[in-house]
C-alpha cells in the first residue's frame, strides 16, 4: 500500500470514528429525497477569521467533511450545490453538540480527490 | 474667555434631517402596509423595519431561528460639506450632507414543490424591495423638501450600491445589503451675538407748506 493510500485510510478512520475521532452522525439526502446515514466531521460556528484581513468576522459558517468512498459505497454520487430552483438541493442534517437538529442545503462542495474527502459548505434550509 | 452667552440647547439641522428621514420612512411604511391591507394584499410585502444610526441592526438575522425576516433599513449620517458661495460667515451656512440608507434583506432556501426557493435570490429581492420602497417614499413629490420647507433646499439619491457577499465566504444565512446614498442640502445656523438694547428714540420729519422742515422726537426724559 502506497503512502497516499495509507494517508487516505487514516483520514477515513479519523473522520468517521465516533469513539476516538472527530466522527459525528450526519444524514445526507439527495435531490430525489433518498437519505443515507453517514459519519463525518461537521462544524457550525458563528465567528471566523477572515484569511485576507485576519480580523474576526461575524456570521454563521457550517460545513461537513465526508469520506467520498463511503458515499460511493452507499450508491450515491458526490453531493453538489444546485442553483437551479426547479430542482431540489442536496441536504445535510446533523445535530449540534447539545443535540439540537439542523438541516442545511449544500451550497458548495469541494471534493479532495487526492485523499478522498469532500467538504460541503452549507446554508440554512427550511 | 467665553463669548457665547446662551446655552447651545438645540439640534443642528443635520440631526433634524437625519431624524426626519427615518421618521418619514417609518410613518410611510406603516401607511403603505395599511393601504396594502385595504387593497386586500399581503401587507408584509410592504413591511420594512426602520433603524437609526445603528452599527449592526441586522445582527438578529444571525440568530437561529430568525423570528422576523422582513428587511431592515438603517439610516445613518455619513458626511457633510459646506458651500462658501451660498453661505455667510456670521449666521447661516449651506450644508450638503450625505445620509446612507442601508437596506438589508434576508433569505433562507426552502422547499418549493418539486424544486426549491434559493435563499440568495430571496435575500437579494428583499433588499431590492426595500430599496424600491425607500426611494419611492423619499423621492415622492410630497417629500420634495422632506417636509422641512425653509430648512431643506433639496434632496437627491446620489447612488444605490449593492454589497454582494464574497463568493468565498459562504455563510449559513443569506443576507444581502444595498445602500442608498441620499444627499440633502440644508441650512445650518449658529449662535448669534445678542446686542445691547439701546435707548429708544423716534423722530418724525415734517415739512411745512413754506418748505420749513420740522423734526419731532419722542424719548424718555430724564435719561
Amino acid at each position: 500500500m502506497g503512502l497516499r493510500e495509507v494517508a487516505a485510510t487514516d483520514l477515513a478512520k479519523i473522520v468517521e470514528n465516533i469513539d476516538t475521532g472527530f466522527g459525528w452522525d450526519i444524514t445526507l439526502t439527495n435531490p430525489a429525497g433518498t437519505s443515507i446515514p453517514l459519519k463525518g466531521v461537521s462544524d457550525d460556528i458563528s465567528q471566523a477569521i477572515d484569511p485576507d484581513t485576519g480580523v474576526m468576522v461575524s456570521g454563521r459558517f457550517a460545513s461537513v467533511g465526508l469520506v467520498m468512498q463511503t458515499i460511493y459505497d452507499a450508491g450515491f454520487v458526490l453531493p453538489v450545490g444546485i442553483s437551479d430552483s426547479s430542482q431540489r438541493p442536496w441536504l445535510v442534517a446533523f445535530s449540534d453538540i447539545n443535540g439540537f437538529p439542523y438541516t442545511f442545503k449544500v451550497s458548495e462542495s469541494n471534493p479532495d480527490r487526492m485523499l478522498g474527502l469532500i467538504t460541503c459548505l452549507l446554508e440554512a434550509y427550511e | 474667555m467665553t463669548v457665547i452667552q446662551t446655552l447651545i440647547d438645540k439640534q443642528d439641522s443635520f440631526e433634524i434631517v437625519r431624524d426626519q428621514i427615518a421618521g418619514i420612512l417609518a410613518a410611510e411604511v406603516t401607511n403603505q402596509m395599511a393601504l396594502a391591507t385595504a387593497a386586500a394584499k399581503d401587507s408584509d410585502d410592504w413591511k420594512l423595519r426602520i433603524f437609526l444610526e445603528r452599527s449592526n441592526p441586522w445582527e438578529e438575522f444571525l440568530n437561529t431561528p430568525v423570528v422576523d425576516k422582513s428587511p431592515i433599513v438603517n439610516v445613518w449620517f455619513d458626511n457633510s460639506n459646506f458651500d462658501k458661495s451660498a453661505s455667510n460667515i456670521t449666521e447661516r451656512q449651506m450644508c450638503s450632507a450625505v445620509y446612507n440608507i442601508d437596506c438589508i434583506g434576508y433569505g433562507v432556501s426552502s422547499e418549493d414543490g418539486a424544486g426549491h426557493t434559493p435563499g440568495d435570490k430571496t435575500a437579494a429581492f428583499e433588499a431590492q424591495r426595500a430599496v424600491r420602497l425607500v426611494r419611492n417614499i423619499l423621492m415622492a413629490s410630497t417629500n420634495n423638501y422632506l417636509q422641512l420647507r425653509g430648512l431643506v433646499w433639496r434632496r437627491w439619491p446620489e447612488s444605490v450600491t449593492v454589497f454582494q457577499t464574497p463568493i468565498d465566504s459562504r455563510t449559513v444565512q443569506n443576507i444581502m445589503g444595498a445602500r442608498i446614498a441620499l444627499s440633502v442640502q440644508f441650512n445650518e445656523f449658529s449662535p448669534q451675538y445678542t446686542g445691547q438694547e439701546l435707548e429708544l428714540a423716534s423722530i418724525d420729519i415734517k415739512r411745512e407748506s413754506d418748505g420749513l422742515v420740522l423734526l419731532e422726537t419722542d424719548y424718555e426724559y430724564p435719561l
